[in-house]
């Protein structure tokens, strides 16, 4: 999941990144376009108080604040007014005929480049898609600019509707290590040390090793190893599972204070019956640390595969 | 000090899950409700603080410039503020500042989080860092019940004594029209839930909730002109670094700090004697112990005595959570601001079926981050 890496800068950074699943909630306005759409119908919604209408419809005006009036189905024609081109294609800004605001969408450029001022015609996927996209673009028209008003559409029933769309993000990330980091897992990674520093006004040593002591607000000036034992602070048993969580039910979710450090270091007890967990542990119980094999080191938290208490 | 009124309150009717509305339609629900409180409209609104949790939890990034589309807020300053379950409560204090600093009149703070679109705990780890902690993290969940187990040695905060609150709080959410749990649970019920991170059952956690609420601050002068207002007496906000040396998981030293300030600036000495309704943003019904006793409701060591001995209950002589607490609804985001919201319709007498007779001075408390970002305020029915 984690590693350390060489990034373009040279300096090592841990790449990770976080996969989250949503469900989302379209409003009912959302849902009927996206709804219409597959029916080959673009809706957009009229708000009476400021006499203007927005595509694709919103549940609220963005100019009054107010509830939208009528759901309306608009002219498949329109103008662009804006262009630009990625990789992936050209995207652009649509005035769709008798609507009072753009609408961003692709802009097919297959038959040749498409200017600001060009008319433009819907086109739709082959089947709908369940999003926007069901739309799948403009393309070039002769077709003249349409006077029909928006028409208001007749109410679509509620079993018609997609109230939620399945969603994800996938965000990756490389974190720079700076110094106290770097320092710190190197030493990790390389020969199993921990280290933390020393606030020169406090004497206390920070786990893991800060430029500031966050108490005294001075400048720590020393590296110092602490220990692979400690005791416990606090723990908890973990029978609940959740997305994204790296372990299995049960554990125990232990704060150490490791020996010669004074804050806490969050990891697993293991080696225990967890079936005993709440009997077998206490405040104050005395903890070291399991190593993993050395082949299967990466220089993260992760290399301590647990920690185990220290029998009497 | 400048006086800050509350003028309009409003909240939405929670939900484990609302299909019918977005993220912002439901914002726009309380924010509604509160101006209509309140007497106003948007127009009226010189200022907007939006509060939510992490965008993690529902997947929009700054969703405040979408609210200005719902609220009709274009053209007038909007920000938003964010800090955990504390969230609410720290977008009321940027409201108040506002107005003691003579930058707006009028304050419209809308706050919410709609819990059931995002992946609730993985988003909570997000807030370890990634190289220390996050990959062992259970969201907050984890934490707090190490924490409490820390605490149940030294100040006797046991099982018992949490189940004592969860019983309390699930019974008063049925007071409460706003909130979608309302269960009837006994002492042995919650001992003998589902151990989710133990000591923390099933039973000690709140919902995962839809919700908003929203509450429209002002100046002295138009509180003074309005018809029911409820003063904020005082309010603070404090932080304690979450990994410094000898931290202590015992008492909350940022809450002892935060009712320290608000107590001074509201003329409290007793809060036992001089508080009458008392609501506390209570993540897990272990934190309600803890509260009492960073807020001197009693000694240190004697919450779970002050528990078992009815003083909290709703007749009682101090009564916490009247409304519920976290256990009737638990939308992060605006948790903070619902309990600053409930004990302002108490002092203004408009708290509905949990309504605390003859309620003048009101006490809240809410926080968020590792429990090391931690806030008070007091609001009464006098101006002071
Ligand atoms: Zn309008
Ligand atoms: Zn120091």
């Amino acid at each position: 999941m984690t590693r350390i890496t060489t990034g373009i800068d040279q300096a090592p950074a841990l790449e990770t990144s976080l996969e989250m699943p949503y469900t989302l909630t379209t409003g009912k306005a959302v849902s009927v376009f996206i709804e219409q759409l597959g029916h080959g119908v673009i809706v957009g919604s009229h708000c009476d108080n400021c006499d203007r209408t927005v595509v694709p419809a919103q549940d609220y005006c963005a100019r009054c604040g107010g509830d939208q009036g009528a759901t309306v189905a608009v002219e498949p024609t329109g103008v662009v007014t804006a262009i630009t081109r990625t990789a992936d294609g050209a995207v652009g800004l649509i005035r769709l005929d008798g609507v009072d605001a753009d609408l961003l969408h692709v802009i097919d450029e297959s038959a040749g480049e498409v200017a600001v001022g060009d008319r433009v015609e819907a086109t739709f996927a082959p089947e709908p898609v369940g999003t926007i996209l069901t739309l799948a673009g403009f393309a070039p028209s002769t077709s003249a600019v349409s006077t029909t008003a928006p028409k208001e559409i007749d109410e679509v029933a509620d079993e018609d509707l997609a109230k939620q769309i399945i969603y994800s993000l996938s965000l990756p990330y490389r974190h720079a290590y700076g110094p106290n980091y770097g320092r710190l897992f190197d030493e990790l990674g390389s020969r199993g040390g921990i280290l933390g520093s020393r606030c020169p006004h406090c004497q206390n040593v920070l786990v893991p090793p800060r430029a500031y002591c966050e108490i005294c607000y001075v400048k720590t000036e020393q590296f110092v190893e602490v220990k692979d034992t400690g005791r416990l602070q606090a723990f908890s048993v973990i029978h609940m599972e959740f997305i994204g969580q790296t372990r299995k039910p049960p554990y125990v979710y232990a704060e150490i204070v490791l020996d010669g450090a004074s804050t806490r270091l969050i990891h697993n007890v293991a080696g225990i019956d967890m079936a005993r967990a709440t009997e077998v542990l206490d405040i104050g119980t005395p903890v070291r640390a399991v190593w993993k094999a050395e082949s299967e080191r990466n220089g993260t938290l992760d290399d301590i595969d647990y920690f185990e208490p220290i029998p009497e | 000090m400048k006086s800050v009124a509350i003028i309009g309150v409003g909240q939405t009717h929670h939900a484990r899950r609302r299909t019918d509305v977005t993220q912002i339609g439901l914002a726009r629900e309380a924010a509604l409700r509160a101006l209509e409180d309140a007497n106003l409209t948007i127009d009226d609104i010189d200022s907007i603080v939006v509060c939510t949790g992490p965008v993690l939890f529902a997947a929009v990034n700054q969703p405040e410039k979408w609210l200005v589309d719902a609220l009709g807020a274009r053209m007038k300053p909007v920000v938003r503020v964010t800090s955990g379950g504390g969230t609410g409560l720290a977008g009321a204090l940027a409201a108040v500042n506002q107005i003691r600093g003579g930058f707006a009149e009028r304050v419209l703070v809308v706050a919410y989080d709609k819990l059931s679109e995002g992946a609730l705990q993985y988003s909570i780890s997000t807030l370890y860092d990634p190289f220390w902690g996050r990959e062992f993290a259970v969201g907050i969940m984890g934490f707090s019940a190490a924490a409490w187990r820390g605490r149940m040695g030294r100040l006797g905060h046991t099982e018992e004594a949490a189940a004592m609150v969860s019983v309390k709080n699930h019974k008063n959410a049925f007071l409460n029209e706003y909130a979608h749990v309302r269960r009837d649970v006994s002492v042995e019920d919650v001992l003998n839930s589902r151990p989710l991170c133990w000591p923390i059952k099933l039973l000690d956690v709140p919902p995962i909730s839809d919700g908003a609420c929203a509450v429209v601050l002002s100046s002295g002068d138009i509180g003074e002109k309005s018809e029911n207002p409820a003063w904020i007496r005082g309010m603070s906000y404090y932080s304690e670094a979450d990994n410094a040396a000898n931290r202590s998981t015992i008492q909350s030293e940022p809450l002892e700090i935060a009712a320290r300030h608000v107590y001074a600036e509201a003329g409290i000495t007793n809060p036992r004697r001089q508080v009458d309704v008392v609501e506390v943003q209570e993540p897990y019904t272990c934190f309600e112990l803890s509260y009492y006793e960073s807020l001197g409701l009693c000694e240190p060591g004697g919450a779970a005595a002050l528990m078992a001995s009815g003083a909290t209950q709703i007749d009682g002589d101090i009564p916490v959570n009247a409304s519920g607490g976290c256990m009737g609804a638990n939308p992060i985001g605006a948790t903070g601001l619902i309990r600053l919201a409930e004990v302002a319709q108490q002092v203004r007498g408009k708290a509905g079926e949990h309504q605390i007779d003859g309620a003048k001075v009101g006490l809240m408390q809410a926080g968020g981050g590792w429990a090391n970002l931690r806030g008070v305020a007091v609001v009464s029915s006098q101006k002071g």
